[in-house]
């Protein structure tokens, strides 16, 4: 129970449950890209990025108070 | 000191006359007269801001209300929903064992539902922000402190990040002060408020979602923060009864800084209802003065 609360509060499963989707949702919804598999895969690279720097920096930012 | 002495028809001089102790005596005074009354608008605030803020997903997923509309209703519902469960932390609509209590409690609980805060957490850690206010070791609050407008802004912004310690702040002042239980109920806040989050936006909702909750909610705390916590405890120097919070003169007005102007009479005197703190704090003022405290040019 307690890793899977961890897993849920991780910047990696807040980058792949909600920023990836996201992501890719405004891509579509702006036009920006017609296929939403590519809008997907892009979205989950940018999230991962992010999600991946949140994870092991601490800061979705990179800057730290 | 005499029942009938008016302070409207009191001279400088007249309050210049008094010693400390009648000072005192007057300020609980004007403060009794404001306090034990039951803040009706906190209660429809409270509980109507967040039927409000439910009812935007119907509106918005069946088209009734543009997202762009149901965004900047909803920033306003995140932002509006702490004040009236701060109200029943401070049990100001009803105390323990009075009739309406199960009404404090229920605005307690219901009005902080957008914003993901349980109302036991923040109860107990506020209580420990009046106790030890500007205390850097045992002010939950302390570290929103900042020496600007701008640098509290950049720091808001910063305290949010996984490794910031103001995400401990609350859980450690919970545990401090023996009421480590509690933290559970923001893991169940924050667990269901992800699992939502991420249903909606795998269910092809993810734009309503950022809209409607995850981006009002970011606003509405940094907002929050600025006129509760930051504005009027700035510089957050001082300790004391009367230095530790202070009057000020918003550039936007009382309504839009939440009725923070007055946030001093609020520590002074927990249980006034925020509506009522203007009124006191006029009448306060020549006390407020004499006592050495900050009040800016806040004048009325």
């Amino acid at each position: 129970m307690e890793k899977l609360i961890t897993l849920i509060f991780s910047p990696i499963a807040f980058a792949i449950g909600f920023l990836t989707p996201l992501i890719a949702q405004v891509c579509l919804a702006m036009a920006w890209i017609d296929h939403p598999p590519i809008a997907y895969s892009l979205g989950f690279i940018i999230a991962i990025g992010f999600g991946l720097m949140a994870q092991f920096r601490g800061s979705w930012l990179w800057l730290k108070s | 000191m005499a029942e009938v002495i008016k302070t409207s028809e009191l001279t400088a001089a007249d309050w210049d006359a008094m010693t400390d102790a009648e000072l005192d005596v007057m300020e609980r005074r004007i403060a009794g007269k404001y306090m034990h009354m039951v803040p009706w608008g906190a209660v429809a605030w409270g509980l109507g801001n967040c039927l409000v803020w439910i009812a935007l997903w119907p509106l918005v997923f069946v088209g009734y209300l543009p997202l762009w509309l149901g965004f900047i209703i909803a920033t306003l519902n995140v932002a509006l929903s702490y004040l009236p469960s701060h109200e029943a932390q401070h049990n100001i609509i009803a105390g323990e064992g009075k009739p309406l209590r199960w009404l404090n409690e229920l605005v307690g609980h219901v009005s902080t539902i957008p914003l993901v805060y349980p109302y036991r957490m923040l109860r107990y850690t506020h209580y420990e922000h009046h106790k030890h206010t500007n205390d850097p070791d045992r002010d939950p609050d302390f570290n929103v402190h900042a020496n600007s407008d701008w640098h509290f802004l950049g720091k808001s912004i910063l305290n949010r990040q996984p490794e910031s310690a103001r995400s401990d702040a609350y859980p450690e002042t919970l545990k401090r002060t023996g009421n480590g239980h509690m933290i559970l109920d923001g893991v169940i806040y924050q667990a269901i408020y992800l699992v939502i989050l991420f249903t909606l936006a795998w269910t092809g909702h993810a734009i309503e979602a950022a809209l409607l909750w995850w981006l009002p909610k970011h606003i509405a705390i940094t907002y929050i923060e600025y006129y509760l916590s930051w504005a009027p405890h700035h510089p957050g120097d001082e300790k004391g009864r009367y230095r530790d919070t202070r009057a000020f003169k918003s550039y936007w007005g009382n309504i839009l800084s939440m009725g923070m102007q007055y946030h001093i009479i609020h520590h002074l005197y927990p249980r006034i209802p925020l509506s009522k703190t203007p009124a006191a704090y006029r009448e306060m003022k020549p006390i407020l003065e004499r006592k050495g405290c900050e009040l800016g040019t806040l004048e009325h």
